[in-house]
This record gives C-alpha cells, structure tokens and sequence, in this order.
C-alpha cells in the first residue's frame, strides 16, 4: 500500500474525501446560473483533477515501486488519444468538402 | 539472479502446470469465453436491424453464446479458487523486469480500454461541435413547423433541466466514487499481516483470518452493492422514471414524477422528437423565447408563424446511449467479476499473499470510474 501520506493522513482517504467535494462542485455548479462558457470552464476544470486523483493514488501510478514504468505505460496510447480527439472529434463535418483548394487532390471539384 | 532470469524468483518461466496448486495464469478460461463472446455477439448483431426484429432465430445462437460466456467463467473461477499467492509470475526483461506480469497485462488492458472509450469520446466531441445545436436552431427561426430538422440535443437538456431529473446520475457519481474507496479498503484489510490485523482490530492471532474474510467481503460485497445501485438508476433514468413526493411536487414544475429519458421521447427512433422547449406558443406555460433572439424577432414581425419545432436528435441520442451504455456494460462486467471475488473472500479466499489479486480487479474498477468522471460532466452537465 502507499508509502506516503497527504497532509499527515491516509492518502486513500483523503483522495476519497477530495473527490467527494469535488464533484459536490461539479453538480452544484450546474445547478446555479451562470453563463454555459464558466460552467463547461469548471466542469473541465474539476474533471482533469478528478482523473489525475483517481489514476495517481487509487491506481497507484504516484508513490509505489513500479510507478514510473506503469505512467509510461498509461501513457503511451496518449499519442493515439490526441489524433482521435483533435484530428477526427474537432474537424468539421463539411471539412472534405470545403477544404481549400491548395490541399484537395486534383479530382475533386 | 542470472542473467536477464529471474531464477531466484521463481523456478521456470511459465510456473507450475497445476490449476489445483497455484498458477493464476495459463488458463485457457479465457480463449473459452472470447470464443463465446463471439458467437453471441455475431447472433445478437443479427436478431435487430435499425430496432426491428428480424431474425427471431439467432436467439439460440445468443443463448448458446451466452452459455459459452458462462461455462468459461466458470472454468476460471474454479481454476481461481484454489489460488493462494503461492506463485506470481513477475516480468524478466525490460522494461517490466521484476514487476508482476498480471499488473502489467492489466495496465495493457485498460489503454485499450481507453482507446475504446476515446473513439466513444471523440465521436461525441465531433457531433456536438458538427451538429447545430436543437435550442439554437429553435432560437435562429430556421425552421418551420410540420417540416422535420436535424439537430443535436445533448441529454443534459433534459438531465439537468431540474434537480430531480439530474438525481440518478449525481448519485451514481458518487456511488462510483465510494465503490472505488471500498474497494481500496478491501485490498487494505486483505494485505495487512496477520500480526498488524490482531493488533489493529484487537483479536486474537488465530481469529485473524476468520475475521478477515468477514471483513474483505463486506467490502467488496458494498462495491458489488454500489455498482447494482449504478445501474438500477440507470435503468430508472432511461427508462422507468420516478414519481416526486408530494411536498417536492411544486419544485417540479407542478409535476408529480420524473419521466424517463425513453418517455420524454429521448430515443434513438425518435425522428421527429419534440421538448417542451421547443414550443413558441406564448401561451405555453414554458413560453421562454427571449426577446432578443431572431425567432422573438421573426414572431413579432409576423415572419415566422411560430408553432412547435420537430427535431431528428438519433445521432445524438446514440451517441449518448452507446458512450453512457458502453460504460454500464463495463460496471455489469465489473459487477459479475465482483460477485466472484466477494463469494471468495467469505470463504477465506483472500490474505496477504494472494490481495494482489483484490488490487488487479481494483485497477479496472478504478478505471470504469476513471470513465465516468469524464462521462458525467460531458453528458449528463454540460
């Protein structure tokens, strides 16, 4: 098990509580009215360390032995994530039609 | 040590070939099951198309499936059972040298995992930005009544449209969160030696495994409990729905349950889906078109009629329901591998030889919650 603390205490259980609040936040700052461009900024906001939460210390990816290789490990299909995400989820669905004509192949009209 | 071999750790590569005395790993349980997946997965393909029955009689090539699935889970477990942590097979070459190879294989296991989830994710990121919007296009006025429109209505306009209608999937949150810590506890109770456990817990030396057996499979028997609560909301949120106590009714809008998902009209059939929202009768005792949007604008200068928009929402519908139905099917997953490990644990099945086992099965329950993190906000919020 860890060999470390937060804050002097059991690192599982104040993870455990962290999340806990975390998402208290998350869901009461769907509940109050503010504008969708400061919601959406908090959700992703409280996502990313929520994830980084769960993966270090629940995962055991910070503080064990075989911590380092098993990131790289986590890490690696990190490259495949960011060509799905960027290069299909945040392309247009007119992208192959309205491309430039400097980058379509000479058939397309 | 010797060489790149890790001789002193064990004496041959592969272990000992006896399921009765150790090895956790050359089973073919495995090869038994993917082949049952497949037959059912092929059958079950072949019995719906686009949400009609057309094949009534792939549903013995699913049962026989199904039966596959079963008889190789049952072959493991029973290959499992007997596993006292005598024997864990440990990497002998870079870059995992030393380090437990069912570890490894797990971590492995769940990039792919993650590879699954991230063409789930970005195949929704590409719709929502692609796709106008449903209440934007309502706003801009280009459309008109009796025709139908295609537009994306991400679930969170319904889901968290009120309090009430948000409950299930809040709750799941946290009931995912909690599993995760339960689960942690177990591999706590089961790792700790015999000497700390008396002295922690007060007992007697000889009522250490007694005591914590009970212990273990409580709680991994909360985790299992937890993960039945994930999708019975589930399936409440889809499809059942709930009614709201009377004194809660007001904050409903005067309304005295919650509908599903399936009966708001929040389907993947649904071509000409219509919310509430989408109604421009001023009348309508959700009548809320600001004044300074272009439909306000139209209406008032007679050049839009108004009435109510009909929308085409299957794509985004499916993308909500294969993302939030992928993830359930891996808590159901998780949820039949936990049956197993807690039925083990009551019978002294887990301790500190063999908790690795607790904390292999945690990686993959700790990813399903992983998953959801990014599930909820994405899906159920925003």
């Amino acid at each position: 098990m860890a060999g470390y603390t937060i804050l002097g205490r059991d690192p599982y259980w104040m993870n455990f509580w962290g999340l806990m609040i975390l998402t208290a936040i998350e869901v009461i700052a769907v509940g109050v009215e503010i504008s969708k461009a400061i919601t959406m900024s908090i959700l992703i906001g409280i996502a990313i360390p929520k994830f980084i939460m769960i993966a270090a210390i629940f995962m055991h990816l910070y503080g064990d032995a075989d911590s380092k290789i098993l990131t790289m490990t986590a890490l690696f299909p990190a490259f495949f994530i960011i060509v799905m995400v960027f290069f299909i989820g945040l392309t247009s669905p007119g992208a192959p039609t309205e491309l430039p004509a400097w980058c379509r192949p000479p058939s397309w009209l | 040590m010797s060489g790149d071999h890790d001789y002193e750790h064990h004496i041959e590569p592969w272990g000992p070939h006896d399921w009765s005395h150790g090895a956790p790993h050359n089973s073919f349980a495995p090869l038994v099951m993917s082949i049952g997946f497949g037959v059912f997965l092929y059958t079950f393909a072949n019995i719906f198309v686009m949400g009609e029955l057309v094949d009534i009689s792939s549903m013995a090539g699913v049962m026989l499936g199904f039966i596959i699935i079963t008889l190789g889970l049952m072959i493991w477990w029973r290959q499992d059972m007997s596993f006292d942590g005598v024997y864990e097979p440990k990497g002998v070459g870079a870059p995992f040298r030393n380090i437990d190879l069912r570890k490894v294989a797990m971590w492995i296991f769940l990039m792919s995992e993650m590879m699954v989830f991230t063409s789930l994710f970005s195949t929704y990121i590409r719709y929502r930005l692609g796709i106008q919007n449903c209440e934007e296009l309502f706003l801009s006025g280009e459309w008109v009544e009796g025709t139908t429109v295609t537009c994306f209505e991400p679930a969170a306009h319904l889901i968290a449209s009120s309090w009430f209608h948000l409950a299930p999937g809040a709750v799941n949150t946290f009931a995912l969160i909690i599993s995760s810590f339960t689960i942690v506890l177990a591999l706590k109770t089961a790792k700790m030696s015999n000497k700390k456990y008396a002295k922690k817990y007060n007992i007697d030396k000889s009522d250490v495994d007694a005591h914590r057996s009970r212990k273990v499979g409580v709680f991994l028997g909360s985790t299992l409990f937890l993960a039945t609560l994930f999708l019975t909301l589930k399936l409440i949120e889809w499809f059942i729905g709930f009614p709201t106590p009377g004194p809660l009714t007001e904050l409903n809008h005067g309304y005295d349950s919650i509908k599903s998902l399936y009966s708001e009209g929040y389907t993947i059939h649904a071509a000409a889906y219509t919310n509430v929202h989408y109604d421009a009768d001023p009348t309508s005792k959700y009548f809320h078109i600001p004044a300074d949007s272009a439909l306000a604008m139209m209406m008032d200068a007679g050049t839009h009629p108004g009435g109510v928009m009909m929308a085409d929402i299957r794509v985004s519908a499916s993308t909500f329901y294969v993302t939030t139905g992928t993830h359930g099917v891996h808590v159901f997953a998780g949820m039949v591998g936990l049956s197993y490990m807690t039925f083990k644990a009551l019978r002294g099945g887990y301790g500190p030889s063999n908790a690795v086992s607790i904390e292999y099965f945690g990686l993959y329950w700790h990813f399903v919650d992983l998953v959801w993190v990014l599930v909820f906000p994405f899906f159920y919020l925003f």
